[in-house]
This record gives C-alpha cells, sequence and structure tokens, in this order.
C-alpha cells in the first residue's frame, strides 16, 4: 500500500477565514487541526484546533486564565461574538501559536515512510505531493492508523494464539 | 595601559552594545563576555567566586531567586486580579478613577514584587476591564507600566538596581524606606496629575457600560484560599525579617531564602508550580554581569576611572549627586539599568568610600536615576517591552514612539523632581 492509496482531500482555510468559520469547519467534520493555504491557494502550513480555539478566547484570559470566571453568561456571549473579528492570519502572524510545517510524501512512499515522516514532525496531517495544478491531496493520520492496524491486526491475532 | 585592560574594556564595551542592540539574547552575552574575562586573565575562580569586591554578588542572586519562588506562589492565588476588579467596581466605572486607582495598586504592588510580574498581573485585568467599560486600554497601561517603574524604587526589593546598590552600598530595607518612600510618594501623586493631563482626552465615561464592569465577580479570581492565606502570611513575615535586619542581622537574601522554603514546606505544591516564575535566564545574566564588571575591577579599571572622578568631583557632592542622577536617567532609558548599575555601583562606592558621609545620597542619587530613567523610552525597562508586547498580542498595539512622547514627559518630571529633593534632604543643611 502506497501513499496514493491513502490520500484524500482535506479542508483548506486562508489568512481571511474568520476563526468562527474555521471553528465550523472543525466541528463539522471533527478534525484536529486544518491546513492553511498560502495567497496562491497552496497549502503550505497546518495549524491545530486548539489554536483555533484559542483565538475565539480573549487574549487576556488566555494570560490570565482566572478572569475567565469573572464573566457572567451575558459577558460570555459578547465574547464569542467579537471572537468573530480574529482572523486565521492572526494566528499566523502570533509568535507565540506553532506553525506547523506541512509534511510532504511522494506518491509511491510506503506507509512506513509516510508514518517514518509524520512521526519525526509530529504531524496529524501530511501533503501528497502530485503534478502542478492538481487538487492538494493529503493523507491523514486516522487515515494511516487505520492502515497500520490493518495490517497488524493479523499479527496481533497470531501473537495472542500464542 | 596594559594589553589586558585593552581587551578587557574591549570584551566590556562590546557586550553593552551588544545588550543595547539587543541582537543577541542578553543572558547569552553576558555569559559570554563573562567567560573572554576569564581566558583574557582579568578573574579567576577565587575571584569569581568568593571576591567581595570583584566576583557574583551571591546576596543579589539569591534573594532575586527567593523573591521569585515566594511571588511565583502567591501569583497562583488571584489575588491581584481581585483587587484590580475590586477597584474598578468601587470606582463605579469611571475611568479616570480606575485609572487612579490601578496605577496605586500597581506601585504599591511594585515596591513588593518585580515590576515585570507586577505589569504581567496588572494588564490582563486592565484588558478586561477596558473591555468593559469599551475604552482603549492603552492609556492604562502606558500609565501603569510607568506606575510600576516609579513604585519599584521605593524598597529594596522593588527593582533590581535597587538589590544590587543595598548589596554594595550595605544599605538595609529600612534605609531604602526612609530615603527613597518620601520621593516615590510625591512622585507617584504627581504622576496621576500627568496622566489626567496626558490621557483625559482618550478617557470617555459612557454611563451605559457601568453596569458590565458592575457585573464582574472578582471572587471568582481567589482560586486557592488557603494558598492565599499562608503566600501573603509569608510575604508578610519576610516583609518584617527585612525590616527588622538591625535586630536579627540576617542579610534579605537569608529571609528571602527562608520565605520561599518556609512557604514551600507549607504550600506543598509540586515543584513546576513552586519554580515556574524563577527566571534562571536573569539569574544567569546577573551571574555573568559580576563577573564581566568584576574582571574590570580585578585589573584595577574601575578604581583608575573612580580615582578620576573622586578628582573631578572634589567636595561637590551635590553636583555629583546632580550629574549621577540625571546620567543615570538617560543612561537607562537607552540600556538596561541592570547592567549599567552593576557597572557604576563599584565607582559610586569609591566615591562614597573616598567622600564619607556626604557622598552617601550619591547612592540614592543612582537608584532613582537608574529606577525612573526606566520610563523615557520603550525599551528602557524589561516591564516596558512585557507591556507592549501584551498590547500587541491583544490588537491594541504601542509603537515604540507613542510611549516613548509620554516617557519623555514622565521621566522629565519626576527626575527633574528628585533634584530639589536630593538638594533639601542631604545638601542644603550643609
Amino acid at each position: 500500500m502506497r501513499a496514493s492509496d491513502l490520500q484524500s482531500s482535506f479542508p483548506m482555510v486562508g489568512r481571511d477565514t474568520t476563526a468562527v468559520q474555521a471553528a465550523r469547519i472543525i466541528a463539522a467534520q471533527d478534525l484536529a487541526g486544518l491546513v492553511i493555504a498560502d495567497r496562491a491557494g497552496a497549502p503550505s502550513a497546518v495549524i491545530s484546533a486548539v489554536d483555533v480555539l484559542g483565538l475565539m478566547v480573549p487574549g487576556y484570559v488566555v494570560d490570565d486564565m482566572s478572569l475567565a470566571g469573572v464573566l457572567d453568561e451575558n459577558a460570555a456571549e459578547e465574547v464569542w461574538d467579537k471572537a468573530g473579528q480574529h482572523t486565521i492570519g492572526d494566528l499566523l502572524d502570533d509568535d507565540g501559536v506553532r506553525k506547523y510545517e506541512l509534511v510532504r510524501v511522494d506518491a509511491d512512499d510506503t506507509i512506513l515512510e509516510v508514518a517514518a515522516r509524520m512521526a519525526d514532525a509530529r504531524a496529524q496531517i501530511a501533503l501528497v505531493n502530485g503534478p502542478l495544478g492538481s487538487p492538494a491531496q493529503f493523507v491523514t493520520l486516522p487515515v494511516l492508523m487505520d492502515s497500520i492496524v490493518t495490517f497488524c491486526a493479523p499479527a496481533d491475532a497470531a501473537h495472542a494464539d500464542a | 595601559m596594559s594589553i589586558q585592560v585593552i581587551l578587557a574594556l574591549a570584551v566590556f564595551v562590546g557586550a553593552y552594545i551588544l545588550i543595547a542592540t539587543e541582537k543577541v539574547p542578553r543572558v547569552t552575552v553576558a555569559l559570554v563576555a563573562a567567560a573572554l574575562m576569564i581566558i583574557i586573565g582579568a578573574t579567576d575562580e577565587r575571584g569569581i567566586f568568593f571576591s567581595q569586591d570583584s566576583g557574583i554578588d551571591w546576596n543579589v542572586i539569591f534573594l532575586l531567586l527567593g523573591m521569585m519562588i515566594i511571588v511565583g506562589i502567591l501569583q497562583q492565588s488571584g489575588v491581584f486580579e481581585f483587587l484590580a476588579i475590586w477597584a474598578a467596581k468601587r470606582a463605579k466605572g469611571r475611568p479616570f478613577v480606575i485609572m487612579v486607582m490601578l496605577v496605586v495598586i500597581t506601585a504599591v504592588l511594585s515596591a513588593f514584587l518585580d515590576n515585570v510580574t507586577t505589569v504581567l498581573l496588572i494588564a490582563p485585568v486592565t484588558l478586561l476591564i477596558c473591555d468593559r467599560l469599551n475604552v482603549s486600554p492603552v492609556p492604562f497601561l502606558i500609565a501603569e507600566v510607568m506606575a510600576s517603574n516609579i513604585g519599584g524604587a521605593a524598597t529594596l526589593i522593588g527593582d533590581p538596581p535597587n538589590i544590587i546598590i543595598a548589596s554594595r552600598a550595605g544599605l538595609t530595607f529600612n534605609d531604602f524606606i526612609v530615603n527613597m518612600v518620601p520621593i516615590i510618594a510625591i512622585l507617584l501623586v504627581v504622576f496621576i496629575g500627568l496622566c489626567w493631563l496626558m490621557f483625559r482626552k482618550q478617557l470617555s465615561f459612557d454611563p451605559t457600560m457601568v453596569a458590565r464592569v458592575m457585573a464582574l465577580n472578582e471572587r471568582e479570581t481567589i482560586r486557592d484560599k488557603i494558598l492565599l492565606i499562608k503566600s501573603l502570611g509569608v510575604l508578610v513575615l519576610v516583609v518584617t525579617g527585612f525590616i527588622l535586619h538591625s535586630v536579627i542581622h540576617l542579610e534579605p537574601a537569608i529571609v528571602a531564602l527562608l520565605g520561599a522554603g518556609l512557604l514551600v514546606l507549607i504550600t506543598r505544591l509540586e515543584n513546576r508550580k513552586i519554580f515556574a516564575d524563577v527566571e534562571w535566564q536573569t539569574l544567569l545574566f546577573f551571574a555573568g554581569l559580576f563577573i564581566m564588571v568584576g574582571g574590570l575591577v580585578s585589573l584595577g579599571v574601575i578604581e583608575a576611572v573612580g580615582q578620576a572622578a573622586i578628582e573631578a568631583v572634589g567636595d561637590n557632592f551635590f553636583a555629583a549627586a546632580a550629574g549621577l542622577l540625571l546620567g543615570s536617567a538617560i543612561f537607562s532609558g537607552i540600556i538596561d539599568n541592570i547592567p549599567y548599575v552593576a557597572t557604576l555601583a563599584p565607582l559610586v562606592n569609591d566615591l562614597v568610600q573616598a567622600g564619607g558621609p556626604a557622598a552617601e545620597p550619591l547612592w540614592w542619587a543612582l537608584a532613582l536615576g537608574s529606577d525612573l530613567g526606566g520610563n523615557a523610552t520603550a525599551v528602557g525597562a524589561s516591564a516596558n517591552v512585557v507591556v507592549l508586547g501584551i498590547a500587541m498580542r491583544n490588537g491594541h498595539p504601542i509603537s515604540f514612539w507613542t510611549f516613548t512622547k509620554y516617557g519623555l514627559i514622565v521621566t522629565a518630571v519626576t527626575v527633574t523632581l528628585c533634584l530639589p529633593y536630593l538638594w533639601l534632604r542631604y545638601f542644603a543643611g550643609g
């Protein structure tokens, strides 16, 4: 099995995507992160869903978590309204947020090669290099793990029998 | 001048330039400069570890370490956030009254905590209050960091330069209270007046926003009442220990370490929380600085400059104090006041040794100039840089020049007011 057998499309967001839009995508598809497209629309980096969550919480609450409790429900609603003003661009400009470099694998890489690259980079997603102009395809961690488990299953069963 | 002295001076000047330009982390600069001083032969292990004149000032290092541990634990109690919100509610949402209360709270806290810790505690809650009031937090943040630099000058533990001065001059906590608190109290009142003049147009009052401030529940900030009681109790004990120095004969560093040890013992927090706020890099920076300046002391450079200064000053100590005050304010506005005071302290010590009691006010001139000078520019003090970073992260950027235009006014007024204080307090009678 090769990387090309595991690849699929993956939602991408740009600098102008608001935190709320990004959160909707994450929530709807149960994602652990998002791929960021550069100004040309090509995938360039990965951010985690937790960082998108951080974008929705006021900075002063992130800096001092004891302040979260002093706001009542009405105030909290205003906070969520304001969260819509922040964009993924704000996140990319924040030095305190870790932007993961996009791991790239070739379409004919084996699962072991893909697993090694993703484990080394601690990446949840890898871009599969494809022909110029073709839609971006990715290997995600759950799909990769599923394939590994499928391969490992017979060995596990044999081990259990022994 | 020997090759060794020329090389040591080159290392010293090069390190100063690198620290001032911030191209390389200051701790790296100080440690590399210290290593070069050893390679040059300007100092050795005996000089570094055991010499009171040219070695690492362990009193300074351990006093900082002890206070960092105590403050790190105390701040987890949420008491500072409680105070700030309580004050905003007592002010009934009126922006200038809130600013005055936050300025006073910040200045008083800064007298007992280091300035960076103080602004790290007060800035987020200020952003919250301003968010509720729908006013710009920029004037508040600028006023607070300046209040922190002014208030920090009041005590021995309020600002690192004071710790260095106290250790080198043998001054006690009470000496600082007696000599610095009166002028700092005056400066704080004047500073509040300056805030009115500088910021009043930016502090519009919208009565419809008051309810949003009054709805804040400050009690939620107190996460652990037992921790609050224990840590405040230990802080009171430590300050009492500082005040009773002449009775118990314990150096401030020992008092702070005993307090930190007691707090660790009674709170039983995990190590990660106990040492979370210990700035190891700052402690190493201090150690490197002491070795670097110690190299110049060992080679007799400081003594030679001190001798020249003694001859230049003669017995006109007010002129020397005025020059030291103004020069320190200017230097501290441009470069970090810690290396500045680490270098000047042995020099002033020579002057005071030669001049006797009449020259002792030079220490206060050095402390006032270096502490207050930090307000002059956006990079004049570490706390300024920290607040600018917090403001930027929260979408309220404060440019270098925005800060500096207010900073220059505040520094000019506060430093100028110190001149008549020094004259009336120490020289008018003689």
